[in-house]
């Protein structure tokens, strides 16, 4: 009886994931065609900002009922405007008055398809302290690929284990870059989406209120302590986008071609098996799932 | 003067409510008997003696985000799945005493626990369903934790705060059933996309270690 019932909550669960997962596969098939085929192609000056939330699902509730959809539509607009002075081009997945907010999956097809160089998914919340930074739980890839498979396609769910070492990277200067302005911050891996179906370096920033040594912590909701964190951002993104992590890795080969990888693979090219190597995307391995 | 027929009726209703008030009477009396003899005769369970043991719980603190393992003496039932859902329950329910490092409101949290050997096997019917998914691949013991909705629904909501509590969970799942391979949550029985708002538990989780700090008596 109790097996039966068993059977039967795993069956629906996974039917419904299954759904869930095959129009997701769809999307990406439709977004990101495949493999990210030799190299994929970095656009430096583009940053993807996505404030969580919206519409009906509000997140967490801040201080006098301010919805944390709020803050962090606040958070981004704030932060593209500081990027936009300073040559970047910026998308984001929210604007204000948008009433029917989008899903996870669509607001990472919108990302993928942009090239982006950093994106950047805003939260904030009334409870710990200091900025949060997370990226993706997924492991990076530690094999060589299969030369004889050709392209795989890359399962949605593990759309960002080509980037995870770019996200640690560009967690590592946004922290450095936090902590340099006394904001403290601290990295870790949450199993969030949509940072697993982002195919950029992908980093979720959480607010947490801004703890003060004998004075009452700084909530979240105040715009100083944003126009700081903004600050920060901005001066760590501008360090980003011409950081050696951009640059395509031979291992990873997720970043765009330089001159210097050309001549690299050119180079390559003259001793075979190597020369694939350096062109042919990694195959991903199976998502490794769980928090670590 | 009232006319006769009129005298009639009236004593003729007056007796009727009479007699209904009657059988209404009789009746609630009867019911009472019923239920009364119902109960006594409710055999009373065996007492059965549980001897307390030894768990270990992953214990989460917000303060520096970290997963401790502390040991704790409870009684738990013998089968594997009841004893998954007490030793869930306990954890959640530590995590509502006051000056809880990880505060989550109380009341019940796991509705139940089922374990299911992986991997799972379609049925004939099914071809060309892509449910196989990673079920059909995955091998080893699975948990599927049912939560229920209040508890969900009264989460605190946050990256941090949820993260730390799918952790909390995997990690004592980890230490005290070295065969449960696998988890997934469903909420009141049916999958929902995060805990409240941020964790993920729509994915199939591996149960590994997740402690980050030193254990607090044994490991
Ligand atoms: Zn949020």
């Amino acid at each position: 009886m109790r097996k039966h019932a068993a059977v039967l909550l795993v069956t629906l669960a996974s039917a419904s994931t299954a759904a869930i997962t095959v129009r997701a596969q769809t999307q990406a098939a439709a977004s990101i065609k495949a493999n990210a085929p030799a190299g994929w192609p970095i656009n430096h000056t583009l940053v993807v900002l996505d404030p969580a939330h919206g519409g009906t699902e509000g997140g967490a509730v801040l201080g006098d009922h301010v919805a944390e959809k709020d803050i962090t539509l606040a958070v981004a607009s704030k932060l593209r405007a500081a990027l936009s002075t300073n040559g970047f081009n910026v998308v984001s997945t929210r604007d204000a008055g948008g009433s029917d907010p989008l899903s996870t999956d669509q607001r990472a097809e919108i990302a993928n398809r942009t090239h982006a160089a950093a994106c950047i998914v805003l939260h904030a919340t009334a409870t710990g302290s200091g900025v949060h930074l997370y990226t993706s739980d997924l492991q990076a890839p530690n094999q060589d690929p299969d030369l004889t498979a050709g392209f795989v396609p890359i399962p949605w769910d593990a759309a960002q284990s080509g980037f995870v070492r770019q996200s640690a990277d560009l967690a590592v200067s946004l922290s450095t870059a936090l902590g340099k302005a006394h904001l403290p911050a601290t990295l870790g891996q949450a199993p969030i989406r949509p940072l697993n179906n982002l195919m950029c370096p992908a980093v979720a920033i959480e607010l947490s209120p801004l703890a003060a040594p004998g004075a009452a912590a700084t909530p979240a909701t105040d715009g100083n302590y944003q126009q700081q964190v903004v600050n920060a951002l901005t001066v760590a993104l501008r360090a980003w986008r011409d950081s050696p992590a951009l640059l395509p890795v031979a291992d990873a080969s997720t970043g765009g071609q330089t001159s210097a990888q050309s001549k690299a693979i050119a180079a390559a090219e003259a001793t075979g098996r190597a020369a694939a190597k350096v062109r042919t995307s990694p195959t991903p391995p199976p998502a490794q799932k769980g928090p670590q | 003067m009232i006319p006769r027929y009129q005298r009639v009726l009236f004593w003729i209703l007056s007796g009727a409510i009479l007699l209904m008030a009657l059988v209404l009477l009789r009746g609630c009396e009867q019911t009472r008997e019923k239920l009364t003899r119902h109960r006594d005769e409710t055999p009373l369970s065996a007492p059965v003696v549980t001897p307390s043991e030894t768990v270990q719980l992953a214990l989460a603190s917000d303060t520096d985000g970290s997963i401790t393992l502390v040991e704790r003496e409870i009684a738990l039932p013998s089968e594997k799945s009841a004893r998954a859902h007490a030793l869930l329950a306990r954890l959640i329910a530590e995590y509502s005493y006051k000056n809880s490092a990880h505060p989550i409101e109380s009341g019940p949290a796991v509705d139940d626990v089922f374990l299911i050997d992986l991997p799972l096997h379609s049925h004939s019917g099914a071809v060309g369903s892509d449910f196989s998914g990673e079920l059909q691949v995955l091998t080893g013991q699975m948990a599927v934790v049912n939560l229920h909705e209040a508890f969900t629904d009264h989460h605190t909501s946050g990256i941090e705060s949820e993260t730390l509590t799918i952790k909390s969970i995997i990690g004592t799942l980890y230490a005290n059933f070295p065969e449960i391979q696998h988890v997934r949550f469903l909420v009141d029985g049916r999958s929902r996309e995060t805990l409240n708002g941020h964790a993920d538990l729509l994915r199939t989780y591996a149960v590994v270690n997740t402690t980050n700090k030193p254990a607090q008596g044994v490991r």
